[in-house]
């Protein structure tokens, strides 16, 4: 495979990257997948960042002493996705700290089940009754025990 | 060189050291964080006399841009500049004034540093990175209140924040591919023949979203209503006011320098419209004070974003206008919802308790819909004239659009000043002094710009010439610096 082939399909791969972590972020319901999936995004990000300024017969932007006699990459984007990685990856340890801090008042990590909850509290300190569930049983039937399924609690 | 960067490097040192103040001394850390603040509104003011609102500029470090990072301090950056510690000073939560606030206090000089950075930076990475430093300070912020809905509330905006920052490095990618700089200065000379094309939209769209986030644009909105409605109503008077202000700032920067396409003035203008009509009939439909405000804090940001999308210095006028009105308006509004978070009807007869409150409230009530006198109107006027300049369908669309918004306004916001002055009985807490203060200093802020309204006026068309001058901007940059504030 000759190199500007390699490039193109690393490119399609970060674009692919963050096309999976957007998906995954509009269709998961559990919070952690959706940090999980926040966490492929920015790796696609960082890739395509990185990427811009790649090429192919150059080598490593280190300075040793020795004259380099052959072109190098350009250092600005490998600087600048250092920086993006740091970043993510404290974003991604406070997302985790606020899940268990959640998780430890609800008992669970299904966002429509906190977006409920979260609503009926806000509700709940205004002095207002919630909203009508779109879900509700008719004919004041009790609420169905919810059925978690093992793929969801793991 | 130091009067410009000192204003964002001071706060951020000073974030770290409140704890250890703390430790020697109690009322050293309470009061170390005003004075800080104060010290770099001070030092901004002073830039702003000395210049005389002429652009300056500081290379960061001594390396000279494009390669290095370059403050640009015009008279609108400036203006923005001086807004963040001002108003995070009026708004200083009260939390951090008590005995263990000193994480408070740190996370609020974050948010300031990381503020001025934005609205100084005239590079796109060094935007990037403030902006992800102010979202970490406001998670911090909005989740402060220790309510398990703050947290809650506080995950969902990082949520969606953290997606709205991978979509503007990816723009920042886009950008770095297309033209090999991320200076604004230089980007603003490349991108008319590397960035007019499709790709240098999709950037651009990558980057309206990104920065779109914080200034409650149309799709990345959903976590407004929740986190003005758990966080400290002072912290979410900062968000709505300060920092939605601050995204604008950058996306404003971004459509005059860099991308000055009619295809992303579209877009604004559709984004501001739906965010416009959304926000107003949700706000409409709201039934708790805090949510109210929440969701018309959408619907004037969707105004704001129509005003950037005009072109020309009506279009800058119009957006300085609506975006300084509600600079002043949406955090007053905030401290008065303090004490009246409960339900709407809860407020039956409110104003007759607090008669000072529901004046202020009627006031800005007033001034939101554009009441002829007030400089709401003006506002108002100035982004209806922007529009009926256009020919487009898209414009004429928008000016109805804004007309029927005005009237759903004035129906809820009418609804709720009869209801504070219902006879009826009610049981709403008094405010406390210091919000009613504060309250009062914008409203009286609001009510003396009448009279000085031709100078206002005057003022905001030089800053806008002055801030679409690219060419200037150019030169200042990469061009020689002004002695004086120059290294």
């Amino acid at each position: 495979m000759n190199p500007p082939d390699l490039i193109t399909i690393l490119i399609s791969g970060g674009i692919g990257l963050v096309a999976i972590g957007a998906v995954g972020m509009a269709v998961s319901r559990h919070l952690l997948r959706l940090v999980l999936a926040l966490a492929i995004a920015e790796a696609g990000a960082n890739l395509l960042l990185v990427l811009a300024g790649y090429r192919w017969d150059a080598v490593a932007p280190i300075l040793t002493g020795a004259t380099v006699t052959r072109p190098m990459v350009d250092p600005v984007p490998q600087a600048l996705v250092l920086t993006a990685i740091v970043i993510g990856v404290g974003v991604q340890a406070l997302a985790v700290a606020l899940l268990i801090r959640v998780k430890e008042a609800y008992g669970t990590l299904d966002i429509r089940e906190l977006k409920t909850r979260v609503e009926q509290e806000i509700c709940g300190a205004a002095g207002i009754a919630p909203p009508e569930s779109a879900n509700k049983p008719g004919g004041g039937q009790p609420y169905p025990v919810p059925v978690t399924t093992s793929r969801e609690s793991a | 060189m130091n009067a410009l960067a000192l204003p964002v490097v001071l706060p951020l040192l000073a974030a770290f050291l409140v704890r250890p103040a703390g430790l020697a001394s109690g009322s050293l850390a309470r009061w170390f964080g005003p004075l800080v603040l104060l010290l770099c509104a001070g030092m901004l003011v002073d830039t702003a006399l000395l210049t005389h609102g002429q652009p300056v500029s500081a290379n960061i470090g001594g390396f000279a841009p494009p390669l290095g990072i370059v403050f640009y301090a015009d008279s609108l950056a400036l203006l923005f500049a001086i807004a963040v510690p001002a108003f995070a000073l009026l708004l200083w939560p009260r939390e951090a004034m008590q005995a263990g606030g000193d994480r408070i206090s740190a996370l609020m000089l974050l948010l300031v540093g990381s503020g001025t950075g934005m609205a100084l930076s005239g590079d796109l990475f060094n935007l990037y990175v403030f902006y992800e430093l102010l979202a970490v300070a406001s998670f911090g912020l909005v989740a402060s209140s220790g309510s398990a809905r703050a947290w809650a509330a506080t995950v969902r905006y990082l949520l969606i924040s953290g997606f709205g920052s991978v979509l503007a490095l990816v723009g920042v990618a886009l950008i770095y591919a297309q033209t090999g700089t991320l200076n604004l200065a230089q980007l603003s000379e490349f991108a008319p023949e590397r960035l007019a094309n499709p790709l240098g939209l999709a950037a651009f769209a990558c980057l309206l979203i990104g920065f779109g986030v914080k200034a409650e644009l149309f799709p990345v909105n959903a976590w407004v209503p929740e986190v003005y409605a758990t966080a400290p109503k002072r912290v979410s008077a900062l968000l709505a006011g300060v920092v939605s202000k601050l995204a604008i700032l950058v996306v404003l920067r971004l459509i005059l320098l860099v991308f000055d396409l009619p295809e992303a003035r579209q877009s604004l203008l559709v984004l501001g419209l739906i965010g416009l009509v959304s926000g107003e009939l949700a706000a409409w439909r709201a039934r708790d004070l805090p949510r109210m405000l929440a969701f018309s804090s959408i619907g004037q940001l969707g105004l704001l974003f129509m005003a950037v999308s005009i072109p020309g210095v009506l279009g800058l006028i119009a957006a300085l206008a609506v975006a300084l009105h509600h600079l002043l308006m949406k955090p007053a509004l905030f401290l008065l919802a303090e004490r009246w978070s409960g339900g709407l009807e809860n407020l039956a007869g409110a104003g007759r308790k607090a008669p000072l409150a529901a004046g202020l409230f009627t006031l800005f009530a007033l001034s939101l819909l554009g009441v002829p006198p007030l400089p709401g109107f003006w506002a108002k006027l100035v982004l209806l004239l922007g529009l009926g300049q256009q020919d487009a369908v898209l414009a004429q669309a928008a000016i109805f659009g804004v007309l029927l918004m005005a009237v759903v306004e004035a129906h809820y916001l009418f609804r709720l000043v009869g209801l504070l002055y219902a006879k009826t009985a009610h049981g709403a807490p008094p405010h406390r002094m210091g919000d009613l203060a504060v309250a009062s200093l914008l409203g009286a802020i609001l009510v003396a710009s009448m009279p000085l309204l031709p100078a206002l006026a005057q003022g905001l068309g030089w800053m806008a010439h002055q801030a679409s001058d690219v060419a200037a901007y150019r030169a200042v940059t990469l061009g020689s610096t002004i002695p004086g504030v120059a290294p």
